[in-house]
């Protein structure tokens, strides 16, 4: 029963958003609202629900398992679905900013509204799919499926210079999939097993290791792959552009959760099946991580316009997802996976938020805006704590990633330079956080002399309630954490408490070498 | 009542206040006021039971906040003497800080928001005093740093207050970078942050005691209690409203650092008490000296909390955490009161802040006047008022442990009544300069009693034997510790001889030189250079803004065109043209000869023999 709902939460918004399309525009303007209405609703309760029905007492593992056979068993691929306490937030993740996403494009006035709709619900049912797929086939399937409107809404409804953008875009992201696919399939031909099950998978690299260098060329693979859909240093350079070009509710889906797929890759699949090759791979791992915290935080410094500056932080703030899995450590993966959650619905406000501030000064120029505070007080509230919320203040979730991301590297002492230099993070944040509330929110309205020409201009309920949704959620984890933490625990010691004590062994063994020498 | 129930509503009853006032929206803001003082009344009740109730015994609750692995985070209270005694400080400043902004924000158009600013400010706040663990204290100390940028930045509208809020903040966070790197540290180091838990750790280990981590602790302090280098927020945080001054720049939250000095004792090295001591004395002086070259009312109150912070401080760092608790108590009212006697002539001059403009005010605000001078006089340290017992109590322990601090500390006492006789002579006596002030008169009730009511405390509060018990343990300690000097009676009374005359000398000396009322600054007009160098302040502001837009712009700028030019336009734009141009390449090879063909397979049979044979 719970496993079909699991299954519906992604073929109800995929069923919804093909009818949008198929159904002629004439039928009623309201008809095609309380479709798309229901199609993003719907994976959302679902999520919710099955959050609740999630036992937190059982061994870790995946619960509300559904295997449908595909056709493909010759080739041991099935649709394999379920949940476990790492991928359960990035599937509430993925319905909640999908409901904030496709609600605010119900109003958002733009051509071809249906389709633009319908093309965002399909993204939503492949989102839905990615993180509730146990099969690595569909796992990826699903992820493609989520890209492709993508893409194909930035051709549309994009910005200046879409087509040029949307291009770049499409041929990098699809590089970095097609890295991680040849990983994912090296992955399942060296293994030995003869399907494509995570749990197979899981199984029977425990029974049978694979070497270190098999280890190593493999995570290689999914590491740059991956990497490069998560925007990790040197290969972020797609985001900004793509982001700025992209429609707002497209920018938000793709940037929220989307882009989670590749860190969500990495903490559930890459590292705890290659915990050799990871190891490997940890100096580059960190080095990139600061990379995309120091260079990119200095880059975010420089902006002036709002989206670019949303964009590049939100490429900053994907180092420290990269340094906490370096760390290999249960308390590490704890602070991705609240980082995930925390980023993706921090970004996704902020863009949103972002387009309803160019509604009222017609600029995403930053130096063009002012005075937002008199305009529309609400929306600078949300706008202020938004900000507040992506460079860490404690109450929400975002403080709460990082700090246990700091803590899990404050724990080794060989990475207590990595500390120094990761929390340099938070000072860079604020000055550019600060600098554009300082821009947007204060001062005096631009274009306006005195203080009666200001005409109120300020938000609309839908924009308020997606902003609450999104907003709400982040001040819940930052608050609560426990509600993810116990049931994410049993998991992220399954998979990473072992790795551990594997790693001390091999710091020890190193040691001694190094005694020995 | 019980004490669990009671802590619970005194965390709890200022958020909900704040978010009952920030949900009435903007239509509604009249309630604002009256909602934030029904919860400052209920908070003050609700301290007065607990303290009353509780017999000196601690008080702990802890909760399981979230755990990973084996890693457990808490949130708790631990509530002591020193927690109870901040949470009384703050309790009835607070509250007399609440009644005074109903008058003064009257005519604002945003009360709404400074309301709800100021109740979730004091939430934050005391979320620090009765936190029992570093994590906590941080989440708090991160909370009352973001209050504080909403309310300095309440008139948003206003350039000053853009550049103050972002100062503030931002160079807090620079010290809550250290802090919080420190508290990760001794988080490792002791398994918890909880602050007894490590007292014991300590206790029984003292070798556990770091250095480095006590020193990345500290950063905390001197971001937030504004010690140098990171003092250059304070002053600026002044374009915020003037209650605002009163109760996060004055009382309580500047002294949150210097709260959390006396919590970490146990964690810091003798060498980083050393230079605590050291720098507080050199703060002490130094916000002493800035104090003369400037203007605005407020701005002279901001360095005198820097060197009062800096006197807490030092004493800190000579051993004395319960004597610096103690300074901080009696600081906390008198300067509250420093404040809002400010805020009143500031109300009554239509914010007006220039001390040259103002004068001759003690006719037309003759209780204003009144109330300013003894808080005045409890700052300067005059025998019989509340700053008399702790400035005398910080000098005679000086004295005992380090003579050359003592000196510095006396010379700061004079300093200080030289600046506040430049503030009083010139504000308040002889003819008023400007039109402002000669319209100056008396504010309303509801502003004057607030400034009785704490000239009253300003006054009596330094009797600290008539405490309630639960409160000032440590306080008492210290004191008995001095008490029991060797010389003790000597000691003392050479205290008093020179504290009375330097502030004896300092108004006497203020008098004389810058006469009653004077229209423009006497020092600026004799002796220009002096005033321009007090004036630069060692010039650290210059250097980091010089720093912020010279050094800091031009590397981000640098890095934007690496991202954008290398990055982007090169190597991923080149990078496709190159697959282009190996397009071109291997299609040229395709000429579709024969010959060209055949001699292609002659060079790939070779290249074939080479790697085959190992030459290559």
């Amino acid at each position: 029963m719970d496993s079909q709902l699991l299954f519906s939460a992604i073929w109800v918004p995929f069923i919804f958003g093909s009818s949008l399309a198929l159904i002629p525009s004439k039928v009623g303007s309201k008809a095609y609202k309380w479709i798309s209405l229901a199609g993003c609703l719907w994976p959302f309760l679902v999520a919710w629900y099955l959050f609740f029905q999630f036992e937190d007492g059982l061994q870790g593992g995946y619960q509300f398992e559904f295997l449908q056979s595909t056709g493909l068993d010759s080739l041991g691929i099935y649709l394999h679905l379920g949940l476990n306490g790492i991928s359960l937030p990035l599937f509430i993740l993925a319905a909640t900013v999908g409901l904030a996403a496709i609600f605010y494009a119900l109003h958002s006035h733009a051509d071809r509204i249906q389709l633009y709709l319908s093309l965002l619900l399909i993204m939503l049912s492949g989102l839905m799919g990615t993180f509730s797929s146990i099969d690595l086939f569909f796992f990826y399937f699903f992820h493609e499926f989520a890209l492709i409107p993508s893409f194909i809404m930035i051709m549309i409804w994009g910005g200046v210079a879409r087509y040029a953008i949307a291009l770049e875009m499409t041929i990098y992201l699809t590089l970095g999939a097609l890295l991680s696919l040849v990983g994912l399939i090296a992955l399942y031909q060296q293994s030995g097993a003869d399907t494509f099950s995570m749990l197979a998978l899981s199984n029977a690299l425990a029974e049978r290791p694979l070497t270190e260098t098999i280890e190593s060329n493999i995570f290689a693979l999914l590491f740059f792959g991956l990497g490069i859909l998560v925007s990790l240093f040197p290969f972020h350079s797609w985001a900004p552009k793509g982001y700025a070009a992209a429609p707002s509710s497209a920018a938000m889906l793709h940037a929220g959760v989307l882009k989670k797929f590749g860190l969500y890759g990495l903490l559930q699949i890459a590292i705890p099946l290659l915990p050799m090759g990871a190891f490997a791979w940890s100096p580059w791992l960190i080095t990139l991580g600061l990379c995309n915290i120091v260079i990119i935080g200095l880059v975010t410094m420089a902006q002036k316009d709002l989206k670019q500056m949303i964009s590049y932080s939100s490429v900053m703030h994907m180092g420290y997802a990269f340094l906490g899995l370096a760390t290999f450590s249960v308390l590490g993966a704890g602070g991705v996976l609240l980082l995930l959650v925390a980023h993706g619905l921090s970004v996704a406000l902020l863009f949103m938020l972002s387009t309803s501030i160019y509604k009222r000064f017609a600029t995403f120029d930053m130096s063009e805006m002012g005075g937002l505070g008199k305009i529309a007080p609400n929306l600078s509230v949300f706008f202020v704590l938004a900000i507040m919320a992506s460079i860490g203040l404690p109450g929400f979730a975002n403080f709460l990633g990082e700090f246990v991301i700091f803590a899990a590297i404050a724990e080794h002492e060989s990475l207590r330079w990595v500390l120094f230099v990761s929390a340099l993070g938070i000072m860079i944040s604020a000055i550019y956080g600060l600098r554009s509330i300082g821009n947007v929110v204060f001062g005096t309205p631009v274009k306006c002399n005195s203080e009666e020409e200001v005409e109120l201009n300020d938000m609309k309920m839908f924009e308020k309630l997606p902003a609450l949704l999104l907003l709400g959620s982040l001040m819940i984890i930052g608050i609560f954490p426990k509600l993810f933490s116990d049931k994410a625990n049993r998991d992220l010691m399954h998979l990473y408490g072992d790795q551990e004590m594997v790693l001390e062994e091999i710091s020890r063994s190193d040691e001694n070498q190094n005694l020995n020498d | 009542m019980d004490p669990l129930n009671a802590l619970l509503g005194i965390l709890f009853i200022p958020l909900l206040a704040s978010l009952v006032i920030v949900l009435l929206g903007s239509k509604r803001s009249k309630a604002g006021p009256l909602i934030a003082i029904f919860a400052s009344i209920g908070l003050l009740l609700l301290t007065l039971s607990l303290i009353s109730n509780e017999i000196g015994e601690a008080v702990r609750f802890s909760w399981e906040w979230f755990r990973f692995g084996d890693h457990t985070f808490e949130l708790g209270f631990l509530f002591d003497n020193i927690s109870a005694t901040m949470l009384a400080m703050i309790a009835v400043v607070g509250l007399f800080i609440t009644i005074f902004s109903l008058g003064y924000m009257s005519d604002d158009q945003a009360k709404g928001r400074f309301f709800a600013g100021l109740s979730f400010f004091m939430f934050s706040m005391l979320g620090i005093v009765l936190a029992d663990n570093l994590i906590m204290v941080f989440v708090f100390w991160e909370l009352v740093g973001f209050s504080s940028y909403m309310l300095i930045g309440h008139y948003f509208q206003n350039e000053e207050a853009k550049l103050a809020s972002k100062k503030a903040f931002i160079v807090n966070r620079i010290g809550d970078f250290g802090f919080l790197l420190g508290i990760l540290l001794t988080f490792w180091q002791f398994g918890t942050t909880n602050i007894e838990a490590i007292a014991m750790a300590v206790g029984m280990d003292a070798s556990t005691i770091n250095t480095f981590i006590g020193a990345l602790l500290i950063c905390g302090f001197i971001g937030k209690s504004a010690q140098f280098p990171l003092h250059v927020w304070l002053p600026d945080a002044m374009a915020g409203p003037t209650p605002v001054s009163a109760l996060i720049h004055a009382a309580t939250m500047v002294a949150a650092g210097i709260y959390l000095l006396i919590r970490i004792d146990v964690l810091l090295a003798p060498r980083i008490l050393t230079f605590i001591a050291y720098l507080g004395a050199f703060v002490a002086l130094f916000a002493g000296f800035c104090a003369y070259a400037q203007n605005d009312i407020k701005r002279i109150l901001a360095y005198s909390t820097l060197s009062q912070l800096g006197y807490m401080a030092s004493i800190f760092g000579l051993g004395f955490p319960g004597i610096a608790l103690f300074h901080l108590i009696t600081h906390a009212f008198f300067k509250a009161l420093l404040f809002l006697g400010a805020g009143a002539v500031i109300h009554a001059c239509h914010h007006e802040q220039s001390i040259f403009k103002m004068g001759g005010l003690y006719k037309k605000m003759p209780t204003t006047t009144v109330c300013f001078i003894i808080g005045t006089l409890a700052l300067c340290g005059v025998y019989g008022f509340s700053g008399f017992y702790s400035k005398d109590a910080i000098l005679i322990a000086s004295y005992g442990v380090q003579v050359e601090l003592f000196y510095v500390l006396v010379f700061g006492a004079l300093m200080t009544a030289g600046y506040m006789g430049r503030l009083v002579w010139t504000a308040f006596f002889g003819k008023a300069n400007s039109e402002k002030a000669l319209q100056a008169h008396e504010v309303g009730f509801n502003m004057l009693l607030p400034l009785i009511v704490l000239a009253i405390f300003s006054i009596f509060v330094g009797l600290n034997h008539y405490w309630p018990f639960a409160l000032g343990g440590t306080i008492s300690a210290d004191l008995d510790t001095i008490h029991h000097m060797d010389g003790y009676k000597s000691i003392h009374k050479l205290v008093v001889i020179l504290g009375s005359t330097a502030w004896i000398l300092g108004l006497l000396g203020s008098l004389l030189f810058y006469g009653l009322g004077n229209k423009e600054d006497l020092l600026q007009k004799r002796a220009p250079s002096v005033f321009a160098f007090l004036k630069g302040r060692l010039w650290i502001d210059e250097i980091y803004s010089y720093y912020v837009n010279k050094i800091q712009r031009s590397v981000s700028n640098f890095l934007n065109f690496f991202d954008v030019v290398i990055l982007r336009g090169i190597l991923i734009r080149g990078g496709s043209g190159l697959v282009g141009a190996l397009g071109v390449g291997l299609r040229m090879l395709h000429v579709g000869k024969l010959n060209a063909y055949s001699i292609w397979f002659l060079f790939a049979l070779l290249f074939i023999y080479l790697v085959a044979s190992g030459t290559l």
